[in-house]
């Protein structure tokens, strides 16, 4: 059959409509259109099962066959099972009548492909059985070949096949189109049969791609899993670390929980800023930094955190080396390098006066003065070994008469902002 | 020519067994529930029923126990799901000779009829 050759007339949409003649039998020319139109249709057909349905639909209305049906291999199964059948009353084979498993004669004669009884365009013909099993020489030669000959009969009996279709992608057996007799009796003409061979091959290529696509989105289902799970993992660890900080310093309790969440509640307020659009993920590294930004604390002496009582100079000194620390600690996890820079400066002040580096405006990173201003507003409303806990209103009044010189005023301003709309101190455990 | 009864609430499975052993030259009737079938046992005296277990209205075990009554010779080979493979004991016990499992695979069910009627499909 001329199938590539001379210029194909442009895709017929109306896939199931092509004309029959007056002979039931389509013209070579509709062929021709209509493999066209078919293999662009499987193209959008997401699951094999549709397809499938949509092949058997078609050889049934188009061509008069008293039964058609495929069966295709089902991984779970191991075997080749119905998936479609029509035909007239009686020999449409029920969905689930039929399971041939690999073993199986009419598998094999396809699967080991070792088989002459097939001809060259790969179609299994039942006439050629019956042939092989008149062949004398056959029978008395070959007797293997004979017995293997009358169980792929009794399979094609079973099936009332005429001819089987095999679909392969590369070398895998991926299905069988099972056509019976024709309605008038009639042998199966050679136009038919490239027919056929053309529909499986087009048939196959959908099947195997609805496949790959299956276990793809599979894949990609399992590595989404795994991420959240692991995200999860890694969250909840940075949680715990943080836990831990805060049970070693009795005054602090809570401390890192409540900033954390101040943090995310001025981040809110900061939408559109440009800085925030040069983080990779914003929202993840304020929270990831928020929670880690006292671990530093970890290589504070006992005796200095819980001091009751103002700390010495020296004292001072050493506590203001957790920022540096804490960076220090984080420094050799390649993925938390920029969660390590923002530790390292939430104790930076706007104007240049912070430490450990001096930086000033700007140059501070955007989560290290959203820190700074969480971490002194909750500071201040806490009981500290040195002095008295200041109320919410003294401590917003020092906020804002600090904006510009300790504070980015831009931070501030979001602070008071997510304040007024009751962000700050709402769903909190109160300090 | 030896006679099969079909019993089996789906047409289409009635139609294609029915076809599937007529084809292999046996007289083949279909009952689509309990009734019909002891009606059609009762009036063709069939050498074998197909009897599907599970059926809506009387189910299989009842149809069986009426058949058994009409006709201690009648061989009645179960057809059951996986699943209600359990219930296999109490059709044994009620005179069933054999079974077979749905989904109905063609090699069994030419097997298990041929070697109950003792006949080569």
């Amino acid at each position: 059959m001329d199938q590539q050759g001379g210029i194909l007339p442009l895709g017929n949409p109306n896939l199931f409509n092509t004309q029959m003649t007056k002979n039931g039998l389509i013209q070579k020319q509709d062929y021709q259109t209509f493999l066209e139109a078919a293999s662009r249709t499987m193209i959008r057909f997401k699951k094999p099962e549709h397809l499938i349905k949509m092949i058997v639909k078609t050889i049934d209305e188009q061509l008069k066959i008293i039964h058609t049906a495929v069966l295709l291999y089902k991984e779970e199964k191991k075997s080749y099972i119905l998936i479609d059948s029509k035909g007239t009353v009686g020999l449409k084979i029920p969905v689930g009548f039929v399971r041939l498993n690999v073993d199986n004669p009419l598998i094999r004669i396809f699967s080991e492909k070792s088989s002459f009884f097939i001809s060259e365009t790969g179609i299994l013909n039942y006439d050629d059985i019956i042939v092989g099993l008149r062949n004398r020489n056959i029978l008395e030669l070959q007797p293997d070949l004979y017995d293997n000959l009358l169980s792929v009969k009794k399979q094609m009996d079973l099936l009332k096949a005429v001819l089987c279709v095999p679909c392969y992608f590369k070398r895998d057996l991926l299905g069988i189109l099972v056509l019976g007799e024709k309605v008038n009796g009639e042998n199966f003409s050679r136009e038919e049969m490239g027919f056929f061979v053309t529909l499986a091959n087009d048939a196959a290529m959908a099947i195997a791609n609805a496949q790959l696509i299956e276990n793809l989105q599979q894949r990609v289902e399992e590595i989404k899993e795994l991420y959240i799970r692991e995200h999860r993992i890694f969250i909840h660890t940075a949680i715990a670390l943080a836990a831990a900080i805060d049970a070693r310093d009795p005054y602090t309790h809570g401390h890192t929980e409540r900033v954390t969440n101040y943090c995310l509640a001025i981040a809110k307020e900061l939408d559109g800023v440009p800085e925030v659009s040069s983080y990779k993920n914003f929202r993840e590294t304020l929270q990831i930094s928020a929670l880690l930004h006292d671990v530093g604390k970890i290589g504070i002496p006992d005796y200095i955190l819980s001091k009751n009582g103002r700390l010495s100079p020296e004292e001072f000194e050493e506590i203001k080396k957790h920022s540096l620390i804490g960076a220090t600690i984080l420094h050799p996890i390649k993925e938390l390098s920029d969660v390590a820079r923002e530790i390292r400066h939430h104790q930076e002040c706007f104007d240049g006066s912070g430490y450990p580096d001096g930086l000033a405006g700007n140059d501070i990173p955007l989560i290290a003065r959203i820190i700074a201003v969480a971490d002194a507003f909750d500071a201040m409303i806490t009981t500290r070994p040195y002095r008295k806990k200041k109320s919410v209103e003294e401590a917003i009044r020092e906020l804002k008469s600090k904006s510009g010189t300790q504070f980015d005023p831009i931070i501030v301003s979001a602070f008071l902002l997510a304040y007024e709309k009751g962000n700050i101190l709402n769903n909190q455990k109160q300090p | 020519m030896q006679k099969i009864l079909v019993v089996d609430d789906e047409h289409e499975i009635c139609d294609f067994v029915q076809a599937f052993f007529k084809e292999r030259g046996f007289h083949v009737f279909t009952a689509l529930n309990g009734d019909e079938a002891i009606s059609i046992a009762k009036k063709e005296k069939p050498e074998l029923v197909l009897l599907d277990i599970k059926m809506k209205g009387m189910d299989g075990l009842a149809v069986l126990k009426h058949i058994r009554e009409l006709d201690k010779f009648i061989k009645i080979i179960m057809v059951t799901a996986l699943e209600d493979q359990d219930k296999m004991h109490e059709a044994y016990k009620l005179g069933a000779i054999d079974y077979i499992t749905k989904p109905l695979i063609l090699d069994y069910l030419e097997e298990t009829v041929g070697r109950n009627l003792k006949v080569a499909l």
